[in-house]
């Protein structure tokens, strides 16, 4: 039995944010079998040895758990198999630059005939990566400067640390990951944060410190988080000219939260997916821990994807949300839900739904908003299975609302105020999926059903998010 | 304020007559608000009444972030927003209500000069002693200034607050100073005051004018102001012409005010002199 190199068996990296197909857009196939190889596939074999080379700062005892289904393998092509997955958990561990994979025959004094050798050829990252960007935007020119220490105890820990120098506003961030080894779902971090935000549509700047500490593990097939947050909050107003319902809100507040957030999520991609669902689940409940803020707060979405005719695709999306203020203070316009803009009911402005004050808008705490999108590719589809791919136009309606609820009234009565004066909205456009976390979207929207108040999109609209209605 | 936003201001202020429920904002009264603050928020009071403006009194415990300067008081005028006791004497101005018109230039260029130096040595003595006396910042300012808010910010406040006054007096260069020279500033100011005051009723003689509410509100205030030690209120007593001048304004303007109901239900509630 020769050497049998399986390096070149996937080059795909573990999910990289470069434009192209990206690997779950393709089903991924088994390795092909050529006849040479079916001999092979029926003759037992034995790993017994399987060596990690080119390890410096990583300790052993965390990647036994990530090879250890090597050695289960007892036929080549499951080896192969075993030695691929295997590659995959270390790449995902992100400690490693590159890891190849050699299966070779056993060599040695106690070899047996049928024995086979993995090894795992790795580069570790640099100890300390860096990066430097500049930001222009918004009359604001920032200076963001990134440190990361990939793997900084030896057992996949990760340091991180950005600082942003603005000419208005300073921020930066200190996150420290941790997984529990062998099952790198399960991980704790703790994130050390100062973050600066201003929000024209309410005249508000919000500046926050906060020190949270996640907990995330997964159960059958869904994923939870459970984080508690301490977060002292300043608000202010952006300009002199802002209403005095916002004025009347600025100063102080230690907002104390102990939030659990639930997903499930069977989507094939993140951005424009073509079959699945997910859910989400957020709760939140501050106050009880300290601090002089306390509310419960719920929010969830819903999205179903369908693929139809010639390669379109049918989304329905919902998302909905409820803040109960406990105590007898009134809600913060800081804890508040917003609804408008290109990334939720199209043809409105950003945020711009709802209550408000001399043009500011204050937010409301009860929300639901849901959306129809018909997605196909592009007309003619041009640059079919390349560029043109990343592109698809879209139909679409969009409704929701957003208001104020006296807790007074009962269910009933918050239904029927939910229900009463809905922003609708409906048009099409192009959206490009920028890699597998962003898309642009440039729509056509009519918005219906506008309500005296609301700042309108009407015409063409362009948006860049993350999460989309 | 910059002087376009001031222009800004009389040209819109001027527009509309002075509104019913114009409004004063300032810190909590009975566990939040300092000397220095007090005195401020005082003397704008004062001010409002001799002009005959009615002002409800609102207590806020973030009153200092809504400011759009970051001091207390301000007033809630119609849309207006304007704070401290200068603006607020230029914005009444724009609406027709004045104190000080009847003087002449040099009499109001002396005003101005008596008003900075109230400003510059009664103020800052107060802020010295309130956040550079250490026993008074662990005792009164401190507990008093962080008092609505919860743990541990109510410390980070607290020390954010006097680290940014003992720096302005850095500046100042009253850093250097000990306790017992702050008073002798602020004898050497209650003298200069008593010498102008004389034994006319107000500075500048029958008509008060703002440097009365001025004064009239940090003396009363350092008057009615229980510290950690008397010796302040001590130096104001041994100027009797002043100690009148305070009785007097009190009497006109807040006892006969509330005899006469004329402002509804007044928040003034000092208790009366010695």
């Amino acid at each position: 039995m020769g050497t049998v190199h399986a390096r070149s068996l996937d080059p795909l990296p573990m999910q990289g944010p470069e434009l192209g197909v990206q690997a779950d857009d393709m089903d991924l196939g088994e390795p092909e079998h050529e006849e040479k190889q079916e001999v092979l596939e029926n003759k037992d074999v034995v790993v017994q040895h399987v060596h990690i080379d080119g390890l410096g700062r990583t300790k052993e005892d965390i990647l036994t758990y990530e090879i250890a289904d090597v050695f289960r393998a007892n036929n080549l092509i499951d080896v192969m198999k075993k030695s691929h997955e295997a590659r995959q958990k270390l790449l995902r561990l992100g400690i490693f630059r590159h890891v190849e994979v050699v299966i070779d025959t056993a060599e040695g004094t106690d070899a047996l005939p049928n024995g086979l050798d993995v090894t795992f050829e790795v580069k570790e990252l640099r100890r300390m990566t860096g990066s430097y960007n500049t930001m222009v935007g918004n009359n604001e020119g920032s200076m963001v400067l990134g440190l990361k220490l990939p793997n900084v105890f030896g057992r996949a820990e990760k340091l991180t640390f950005q600082f942003s120098y603005g000419t208005k506003e300073t921020s930066y961030g200190l996150s420290l990951f941790k997984p529990q080894p062998g099952h790198f779902e399960r991980n704790f971090s703790i994130n050390l944060y100062k973050v600066t935000g201003q929000f024209p549509w309410s005249s508000l700047r919000e500046t926050d410190r906060g020190v949270s500490t996640e907990f995330s593990f997964p159960i059958w097939r869904t994923n939870h988080t459970l984080k508690w947050e301490g977060v002292w909050r300043e608000l202010g107003c952006l300009a002199r000219t802002a209403s005095f319902t916002v004025r009347e809100e600025s100063g102080h507040s230690l907002k104390s939260s102990l939030s659990h957030a639930m997903v499930i999520d069977t989507r094939n991609s993140t951005i424009l997916p073509r079959k699945g669902a997910l859910l989400k689940i957020n709760q939140e409940l501050a106050g009880y821990t300290g601090g002089d803020v306390r509310f419960l707060k719920e929010d969830f979405e819903i999205q179903l994807n369908k693929t139809l005719f010639w390669d379109s695709v049918l989304s329905t999306s919902l998302w909905g949300g409820m803040l109960l203020p406990l105590g007898e203070r009134p809600s913060c316009i800081a804890d508040r839900f917003y609804l408008g803009g290109p990334t939720s009911v199209r043809g409105f402005s950003m945020y711009s739904i709802g209550p408000q004050s001399e043009g500011d808008y204050l937010g409301g705490e009860a929300y639901w908003a849901g959306g129809v999108h018909l997605y196909t590719p592009l007309p003619f589809r041009p640059g079919r299975g390349g560029f043109g791919d990343l592109f698809r136009t879209h139909f679409f309606l969009n409704a929701g609302n957003l208001c104020n609820l006296n807790y007074g009234e009962g269910p009933r009565a918050h239904l029927s105020k939910l229900a009463e004066c809905i922003r609708w909205s409906y048009g099409a456009g192009i959206v490009l999926r920028l890699g597998n976390i962003a898309r642009l979207e440039l729509n056509y929207c009519i918005p219906m059903g506008v309500q005296s108040g609301d700042r309108i999109c009407d015409g063409v609209q362009f948006g860049a998010g993350i999460r989309f209605l | 304020m910059s002087l376009a936003a001031e222009a800004f201001v009389s040209q819109i202020a001027a527009a509309e007559p002075w509104p019913e429920n114009a409004t004063l904002y300032q810190p909590l009264k009975e566990d939040q608000i300092l000397l220095s603050d007090s005195a401020s928020s005082l003397a704008v009071q004062t001010f409002l009444r001799m002009c005959g403006l009615p002002v409800l009194v609102s207590c806020r415990a973030n009153a200092e972030y809504m400011s759009p300067s970051g001091k207390v008081p301000f007033i809630h005028v119609g849309n207006q927003v304007v704070s401290e006791l200068g603006p607020i004497v230029q914005f009444t101005k724009a609406k027709g209500h004045a104190l000080s018109d009847g003087l002449d230039d040099v009499q109001r260029a002396e005003m101005k000069a008596y008003m900075e130096l109230v400003n510059n040595m009664l103020l800052t003595a107060e802020l010295y002693i309130q956040w550079c006396d250490d026993y008074t910042a662990t005792e009164i300012s401190r507990p008093r200034y962080s008092n609505p808010y919860s743990w541990p910010l109510n410390h980070v406040l607290a020390y954010q607050k006097q680290w940014e006054i003992r720096r302005k007096m850095n500046a100042i260069g009253w850093s250097g100073k000990n306790l017992e020279q702050v008073y002798e500033d602020v004898s050497q100011c209650c003298q200069a005051l008593s010498q102008r005051l004389g034994t006319q009723p107000y500075f500048f003689n029958k008509q008060p004018t703002e440097l009365d509410a001025l004064v009239f509100g940090h003396l009363f205030t350092i008057l009615t102001t229980q510290l950690t030690s008397d010796e302040l209120a001590e130096k104001v007593k041994s100027y009797s012409n002043l100690l009148s001048f305070c009785h007097r304004i009190e009497q006109t303007y807040f006892k006969e005010h509330e005899r006469e109901g004329q402002f509804g239900s007044s928040r003034h509630s000092k208790s009366s002199l010695p």
